[in-house]
Parts: structure tokens; C-alpha cells; sequence
């Protein structure tokens, strides 16, 4: 393998995982119009926790973010849920346009459905921000073969900083795995493989999975020989 | 001591906690609660204040000291911050600050980080020295007596941050609000891996049969845990399924209602010999462990609940977990992941046989329950919150640190 993998320009690869700190704005919202209010007054933090960071929490793929999860959930508005689901936070340039998109399911919403009720007691929407600690996840690897092997092991927030916060740092839809493959191994064919696994439709584990098997899968073909 | 949670808590919240740890080498981290034994704020610091030791952190754990007209006045608070109709007069709220007082000249108060847990030791703020003060407030206060939280919110606010346990607990105040959830400790007695022997010792002890699908409820004979309502959705059950309900618990001894609850339960189990009524002394963690890991499904069929942890420590065995729809069980049950949400009775019964007819699926979410309690219920994962919030004070105004 050493022959198929000059040295990397980028060097190892380090993963680092992150965790975050919520904290509560205190501001709360118990019918679809406050939700409308506070959406459009909230800080920058609290629709990046409520859309982006809303992946670093997610088990289960029904919803695509907080406001989904709340108005299937706790509005019971199937419909509504189903709009703010549609919503990917990683087409926005900025988080004031992904703010418009919100308010815009919103208003489109209050205007063709009648008015949800109020939720129950103790099911309003809270609106939180969080802090990122972001640590070496002490795990590196040198080559491809090591990268397979990491990726099996690393917990999923690390999966969650390269893949989903990474898409937001780098920009442009990409992401610290492509990235390095790319760049450092120039594996262009690979690296576009996993650019394509689609974050929205994946939770970290099923993210982890998928690039699992296309990495493997390029291992594989690395160890093949043609018997003589 | 925090190389026993290797392999069994997420390896990045240890390597987080050494990091901490390093940044945060031999300076001082004061506790301060009400009490030294009992309940699940005293259990936690005890297993907490020899890891941040271990991590290098000079910490301390010191109870405030007060008479029983003290107490009695913060039972008061306590119960009023709950939503309880208490009225506090303002020769009791006198009386809190003066042994408040009383308690800061025997304390150094001068530490690099000082968390006050919940209201009893509050006033302390008043007699601050230095350091990054923090409130932790343990109970819900999502609708307490207004006239009682507003004179407590006097001494929250002179504080550097306060701390709740779910979002929906979090007041509208002037200073930065956290969200730490509680935790369970996975090496303590009621959580640990037991042997087959030792599981063997509680069935034998308490004459249970395990030839059939055992159903559990462990809580307190209180009107919120709903025993009487366990009782009604196993008599459904038990008309399809053939299963045994054991139902472990103390009489709630602060509770004049508890004996009245327990005498009900009793009369609506009538004489079913598959209802087994445990009355469990304390200390009898190892035997609520043993009944969680033999246990089939377990519920805790709450209609009005704190944060409801009770669910994460059946989770941890691995459990699927029938819940209440209240307080901090939703937090740990996604419906139809990691077990059910029930709103009734019939809905309890219903999940409760659709468990014991699909043992795969019981299987996976008892799987799914573990795992989720592994990333978000640990003891570990507090430590790292408390740390990382601690961490972040002294770094203010940036969303993200780099370690």
C-alpha cells in the first residue's frame, strides 16, 4: 500500500469531537404566532442550535430539525412538521436566509390552514443556544487503511464535527473526511462518494455506516492482486 | 476511581474530562447542598467530588447546617417552587438568610468556582468572596408560587449563571441559564453488572417466580407514580398474557398520603398471587437492581414527575421502558425507540403486550435504551458539563472552544 499512498500533504488525520453546552434564552413560544415572533427576534446561536446542531442530537430520522420535531410532536400539525422537515439548513449562505426560510413555512402555513391550537402546558418551544467544546477525539490516522479502522471506532459527535459542523466551516458542501481524502490522498472518486451521503437523511451512526463501506470498499481494492 | 468508567462511558467524555482537568489543575471547585446522605443530589456528590479530585481539581463538598425550624422553612420553599401553596412570611425568609449567614462565617467561601445546589444554601451568594458562582437548581420550578420565586430569584441573580435540569425548568432571569440534565452513576450499587448469584439472591429472597414475563414498577406508593393504575393495566394484560407484576417501593415516609396509597394498591390487588407488593428498606439498591435486570418490561407509569431518572437506571439494564408522558421522561423515552409513552391505563396495557409479544422488538429498544443512556445519562457526561460550564465562564463570549 505504501506505493499507492505518498506522503500526505495534509498530514494525519485527527479526529476531534465536540460537545455542546445548551443554554436556555428563556424565551418561550406556546402557539405557532409567538413561534413566528420569536424566530424572527431570536440571536443567530438559537436557529443554529435549533437547525445544524438539531443533528448532533438526532436519534431517529423523522424530523430535520427542532421546529419539525415540535410541531409534529407537540402543535400536532402533521402538515407544518412536514414543511419545516423540507427545510436544509446546509442550502443557506447565511443563517439570516435559513431565518427567512423558517418564517416564510411559517407564514405560508398560517395563511393556508387554520390556526393550531395552543400546545399543552410544559410542550411550548424553548428557545436554546449552545457553547462547542471541541477536543481531540485521541484517534489518528495515517493512511486509509487506518482511517477504516478509526471510523469504526470513533463515538458519533466526532462524526458529527467532521461531517455536519464541518459543512458549515469549510463551506461549499464539504466536509473534513472529503476534505482530506482529496486533498491529502487524492482519492478524488472517493472523496466525491462521500460528499454525496446526504446529511439530512442519515443520523450520525447511519453517516458512519455509509462511510464505512465506501472506504472499505477502497481498501479492498488497494489489496487486490491479480494472482500470477 | 475514573478508570473504573472506562469501557463503560463514552470514551470522548473521559478524554474531555482529563482535558478539564488539565486546564483546570489545583484550583478550587467548592459544592456546597443541604445534605450529606439521601437523595439523588447527596448520592451523586459523593461519587463526584473524588473524580474531580482524581482529575487534579482541588474540590470540596461542604452541607450547610441549620436547626429543624430551618428545615422546615426550605421544605417549605421547596414544596412552594413546585407548585404547592405555601405562604412564606418574611420572618421566615429572615430566618433562611440568617443561618445563611451563620453557615458563611464557618465556610471559606473564596474558591475559583463555587455551585450552590438548590434554594436551602441560596443566600450564601450574598457573602461571595471570589470566584464564579453558579446555582444548580435540582427541582422543577416550571410553575412555582410567584410570590416565592420572586423573592429567591433576589439571590439567583446575583449569581454568575444558574444551572436547571430540563429546559422547560428554566425562568426567565438576568443571568446565563444552563441545561444539565441529572445523571445515573453505572458503577454504584444499584446500576453495576451483577453475577447470576447475586441476582439469584434477591429472586430467592423475595419468593419470585421467573417462569413467566415479569412486569416492574420501582417507585415510591405515591398518587403521581400511579401504582393503582400498574395494577389496572396488568389485569388487562394478564387476560392475554400470562406475566407476574412486582411493584418495589418505600412508603413515603414524608408523605401522610403514603400509607393511604400503599392500603389502596394493596386493596386493588386484592389476592392475585402474581402481584407481588415489595416494601423495600433503604440501602436495598443491590435488590432494585436485581428486579431491573430480571425484569421483562418495566414501567414507571407517572402522571406527574421531576425528571423521572428512575427510567434511565431501567434503561441501562437494558430495559424496554413503558413511561408516564411526564416531566423528564419523554427526555429519556423517544416513543417507539427506546420504549413507549403512555397517556392511560389501556395505553400502558397496549404497549405493555405489545412488548411481551414481540420479544425482538423489546430486545431493540432495550438495546436503543442502553445506548442512549450511555451518551446522555451518565455520571460522566455531568462531571464534563459542570467542567466545560465552569470552563466556558472563564472564556465568556465564545461559541466555541478549542481544547
Amino acid at each position: 500500500m505504501e506505493d499507492k499512498e505518498p506522503r500526505n500533504p495534509l498530514g494525519p488525520f485527527e479526529f476531534k469531537e465536540c460537545i455542546s453546552l445548551v443554554k436556555s434564552t428563556g424565551k418561550k413560544a406556546k402557539t405557532l404566532r409567538e413561534l413566528r415572533e420569536l424566530v424572527a427576534l431570536v440571536g443567530e446561536e438559537s436557529i443554529y442550535y435549533h437547525t445544524y446542531q438539531y443533528y448532533l442530537r438526532r436519534q431517529i430520522l423523522e424530523y430535520n430539525n427542532d421546529f419539525a420535531h415540535w410541531a409534529g410532536e407537540s402543535l400536532e400539525e402533521r402538515a407544518l412538521s412536514e414543511y419545516f422537515s423540507n427545510v436544509d439548513p446546509f442550502s443557506f449562505k447565511d443563517m439570516d436566509d435559513l431565518r427567512k426560510a423558517l418564517l416564510k413555512v411559517i407564514d405560508d402555513y398560517l395563511e393556508r390552514f387554520p390556526e393550531p391550537r395552543e400546545v399543552m402546558p410544559g410542550n411550548e418551544f424553548y428557545f436554546n443556544e449552545a457553547i462547542i467544546l471541541v477536543f481531540p477525539a485521541g484517534l489518528r490516522a495515517l493512511n486509509l487503511a487506518e482511517f477504516f479502522i478509526a471510523v469504526k471506532y470513533i463515538d458519533a459527535p466526532s462524526v458529527y464535527y467532521h461531517f455536519y459542523e464541518a459543512r458549515v466551516r469549510l463551506r461549499g458542501g464539504s466536509d473534513d473526511f472529503s476534505k482530506w481524502v482529496e486533498d491529502g490522498l487524492d482519492r478524488k472518486d472517493l472523496a466525491a462518494k462521500i460528499r454525496n451521503i446526504d446529511p439530512l437523511m442519515h443520523t450520525l451512526d447511519g453517516v458512519r455506516e455509509h462511510l464505512a463501506e465506501m472506504v472499505e470498499e477502497e481498501v479492498k481494492k488497494d489489496m487486490e492482486v491479480m494472482p500470477k | 476511581m475514573i478508570d473504573e468508567y472506562s469501557g463503560i462511558a463514552p470514551k470522548g467524555d473521559l478524554i474531555l474530562l482529563q482535558k478539564l482537568g488539565e486546564k483546570m489543575k489545583n484550583r478550587s471547585f467548592l459544592h456546597i447542598n443541604s445534605t450529606r446522605a439521601g437523595g439523588g443530589v447527596a448520592e451523586i456528590l459523593q461519587r463526584m467530588i473524588p473524580i474531580l479530585v482524581e482529575l487534579g481539581i482541588d474540590a470540596k463538598w461542604e452541607v450547610i447546617k441549620g436547626d429543624a425550624r430551618f428545615f422546615d422553612i426550605t421544605k417549605k420553599i421547596h414544596n412552594a417552587l413546585q407548585g404547592n401553596s405555601e405562604t412564606i412570611t418574611e420572618e421566615m425568609w429572615d430566618y433562611h438568610f440568617e443561618v445563611n449567614r451563620r453557615n458563611a462565617e464557618v465556610y471559606q467561601l473564596d474558591a475559583d468556582a463555587v455551585l450552590i445546589h438548590d434554594p436551602q444554601p441560596s443566600p450564601l451568594i450574598e457573602f461571595r468572596k471570589k470566584g464564579q458562582w453558579i446555582w444548580r437548581c435540582h427541582i422543577d420550578v416550571s410553575n412555582p408560587v410567584k410570590e416565592v420565586w420572586n423573592y429567591l430569584i433576589r439571590y439567583c441573580e446575583k449569581y454568575d449563571a444558574a444551572i436547571f435540569s430540563v429546559e422547560k425548568f428554566a425562568q426567565a432571569m438576568v443571568i446565563d441559564q444552563f441545561i444539565v440534565p441529572p445523571s445515573i452513576d453505572p458503577i454504584s450499587e444499584k446500576n453495576r453488572e451483577l453475577r447470576e448469584d447475586e441476582i439469584d439472591e434477591t429472586v430467592i429472597k423475595f419468593h419470585i417466580p421467573t417462569d413467566r414475563p415479569i412486569l416492574l414498577q420501582v417507585s415510591r406508593f405515591d398518587r403521581f407514580k400511579d401504582p393503582i393504575g400498574v395494577i389496572k393495566a396488568y389485569q388487562i394484560v394478564k387476560k392475554y398474557n400470562d406475566c407476574i407484576l412486582v411493584l418495589a417501593g418505600s412508603p413515603a415516609s414524608d408523605d401522610p398520603e403514603g400509607e393511604l396509597v400503599l392500603s389502596e394498591t394493596k386493596e386493588v390487588a386484592g389476592n392475585d398471587p402474581d402481584i407481588y407488593i415489595l416494601l423495600l428498606p433503604p440501602f436495598s439498591d443491590k435488590d432494585i437492581n436485581a428486579l431491573q435486570r430480571i425484569a421483562t418490561v418495566i414501567l414507571q407509569k407517572s402522571l406527574k414527575e421531576g425528571f423521572g431518572l428512575t427510567v434511565s437506571e431501567a434503561m441501562w439494564k437494558g430495559k424496554p421502558v413503558v413511561g408516564g408522558a411526564a416531566g423528564g421522561i419523554p427526555l429519556q423515552i423517544a416513543h417507539g425507540v427506546r420504549g413507549f409513552l403512555v397517556h392511560s391505563i389501556e395505553g400502558a396495557a397496549f404497549r405493555v403486550r405489545q412488548l411481551l409479544n414481540n420479544p425482538d422488538l423489546a430486545r431493540q429498544m432495550g438495546e436503543n435504551a442502553k445506548a442512549y443512556v450511555r451518551t446522555n445519562f451518565l455520571i460522566t457526561r455531568q462531571i464534563r458539563d459542570y467542567l466545560s460550564l465552569w470552563y466556558c465562564m472563564e472564556n465568556e463570549g465564545k461559541n466555541i472552544l478549542e481544547l
